[in-house]
């Protein structure tokens, strides 16, 4: 575990977020390369984008619960053009963005690209599984074809 | 799902006006296009700045807002104002519900567009629009609706087998009803190979899948239908509307295509509304991207789920290039936003008003009684209306 930094220098490191007190966990997490999707501990129901309560029986008593970031892919566009990014060149080939349904609970995604894999192949019903890249000093959750698949 | 509908037929559109839709509508300012539609509209209603005493306009980068309204055009006493979201319908419902609860009598309702720094290069050079912020950098896997909608299309073509070709019939259809139009951007023929060769955006969606940033104003004024009686001989009254939204809306978290907003909106219109499909004249599904337009097509219970390339194509006007549903119902005669110009709906209400006075000329649809608009998408502004002429 890393030391956890202040809100301000959080804020600084993910300048592209939109970071408040509901998904500033899921933030300190990137930092340390680890996807935290918001877990009730009452009913035990995951849900995302992470809510100020569990959004099926209103308990405020919510777990940042790391996943394992394993996944399906079920929905995928390929960005022919789009917002810039250092690791992105729109010129070279089109740009993958996916949502990846997380093996923990049905109709639970998370979405962003796919890497390490020819563009043909990033299509719904692709396994996938969490790897990070670093995108303006940041760790980025990314996803990248299964290699036990 | 709510059926009680008092406000059903009580109140009524009695002016419209526009100043039609272009890609560059020179030195003039969001501002200055909303006051163009507004006077138009009032004056198109026989009315007065005097007789104006509420103001509504959704919010816009770089547009105006209500209280400015009112400065910019002398309206001196105004006792409702507001700026819902953008797409066209929460300006209307908010219109209406203001005048039926005794918020105000007589509304202007104005829609003023402008292209913006990030959807237009040409509006990215000018520098009076530098200042529009779009909040935080985006980075390209933001959850965007824009880019949400091209992610459900993908499972819409996963799903169902579809073709891009049933994506293409619905820019088509916007193109040919938009030739016909002299309000609209698009001057020029479109064909499905046009169609299929136009530059990849966000794959499977192409730029002929996106509606076209214009610059342009629309505008309305409402009042009671009483009244209404005593002003036209021909008010376009509101039979029933509805918002739509379900939880799961965060773009990349509805459960599937089978139930989200325009479900509801088309649940809550039916349980309202004494008329339906089978009496609709003229039908506008709103089309900001072309997957949106498939969803209401279905979704209104026209075909099945999956079927709306099929039913396009099984209606398609040959001679007129373009959807006329039993020979009969065309599909936004205006153009839509993908060909007169991207109006989030408000292009789509004025068509239907412009229909149903029996006032759209070479594209008028005989004796034109009923339309049905379906606006917005699937996350967080589906909403419709049922329009009828008394
Ligand atoms: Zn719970």
């Amino acid at each position: 575990m890393s030391e956890q930094i202040d809100d301000a220098a959080l804020v600084e490191r993910f300048p592209y977020a939109q970071i408040d007190h509901d998904t500033k966990h899921l933030y300190r997490g990137w930092l340390e390369k680890r996807l935290l999707i918001n877990r009730c501990d009452e009913c035990l129901r995951f849900h995302h984008p992470p809510k100020p309560v569990c959004p099926s029986c209103w308990s405020s008593s919510l777990t940042p619960t790391q996943v394992s970031g394993r996944g399906v892919v079920h929905l995928a566009m390929h960005l022919h053009q789009g917002a810039p990014a250092p690791d992105v060149d729109y010129s070279k080939s089109p740009h993958p963005v996916v949502a990846v349904e997380l093996e923990e609970q049905e109709a639970l995604r998370f979405s962003t690209t796919v890497i390490d894999c020819p563009l043909e192949d990033v299509k719904i019903g692709l396994a996938v599984e969490l790897d990070w890249i670093d995108r303006f000093g940041a760790p980025f959750p990314v996803f990248r074809p299964r290699r036990d698949a | 799902m709510i059926s009680r509908n008092p406000i059903r037929d009580e109140i009524a559109i009695i002016g419209v006006g526009s100043t039609g839709f272009s890609r560059d509508a020179g030195e003039r300012s969001s501002k200055s296009l909303a006051c163009e539609a507004s006077i138009a509209a009032i004056q198109d209603a026989g009315l007065e700045k005097g007789d104006i005493d509420g103001i509504v306009g959704p919010m816009e980068p770089g547009g105006a807002i209500p209280h400015q309204m009112a400065s910019a055009l002398g309206i001196s006493e105004v006792t409702h104002q507001s700026s819902p979201m953008p797409v066209a319908l929460f300006g209307l419902i908010d219109a209406m519900d203001a005048i039926f609860s005794g918020a105000c009598d007589t509304v202007l309702l104005y829609y003023s567009y402008q292209r913006l720094p990030w959807n237009s290069r040409s509006a990215a050079k000018d520098p009076f629009r530098r200042h529009f912020q779009m909040g935080v950098i985006p980075v390209p896997e933001a959850p965007d609706p824009a880019a949400a909608y091209t992610q459900w299309a993908s499972r819409y073509i996963h799903d169902y087998g579809a073709t891009r070709e049933d994506f293409g019939r619905v820019a088509l259809n916007m193109r040919a009803n938009a030739l016909r139009n002299p309000l609209a951007v698009m001057k020029t023929p479109l064909t499905m190979e046009g169609y299929l060769q136009a530059r990849m955006i966000r794959d499977p969606l192409c730029m002929l899948d996106m509606d076209v940033p214009v610059d342009g104003a629309d505008a309305f004024v409402l009042t009671t239908t009483e009244r209404a009686r005593e002003i036209t001989r021909n008010p376009v009254v509101i039979h029933a509307t509805s918002l739509g939204v379900v939880d799961k809306n965060d773009e990349d978290q509805l459960p599937d295509l089978s139930r989200h907003g325009q479900h509801v909106v088309v649940d809550a219109l039916r349980a309202k509304s004494d008329l339906w499909i089978e009496d609709c004249d003229v039908f506008f599904p709103y089309d900001g991207f072309s997957i949106i337009t498939l969803g209401w097509i279905e979704n209104f219970g026209w075909c099945k789920p999956g079927e709306a390339g099929r039913f396009m194509a099984e209606h398609w006007d040959e001679k007129a290039g373009s959807v006329l549903i039993d020979g009969r119902v065309p599909m936004n005669p205006h153009g839509g936003s993908l060909s007169e110009g991207a109006t989030r709906g408000s292009g789509h209400l004025r068509e239907a008003v412009t229909q149903l006075r029996g006032d759209a000329g070479k594209r008028q649809v005989a004796n034109a009684r009923t339309a049905i608009i379906g606006c917005g998408g699937f996350f967080f502004n589906s909403q419709g209306a049922i329009l009828r002429r008394l």
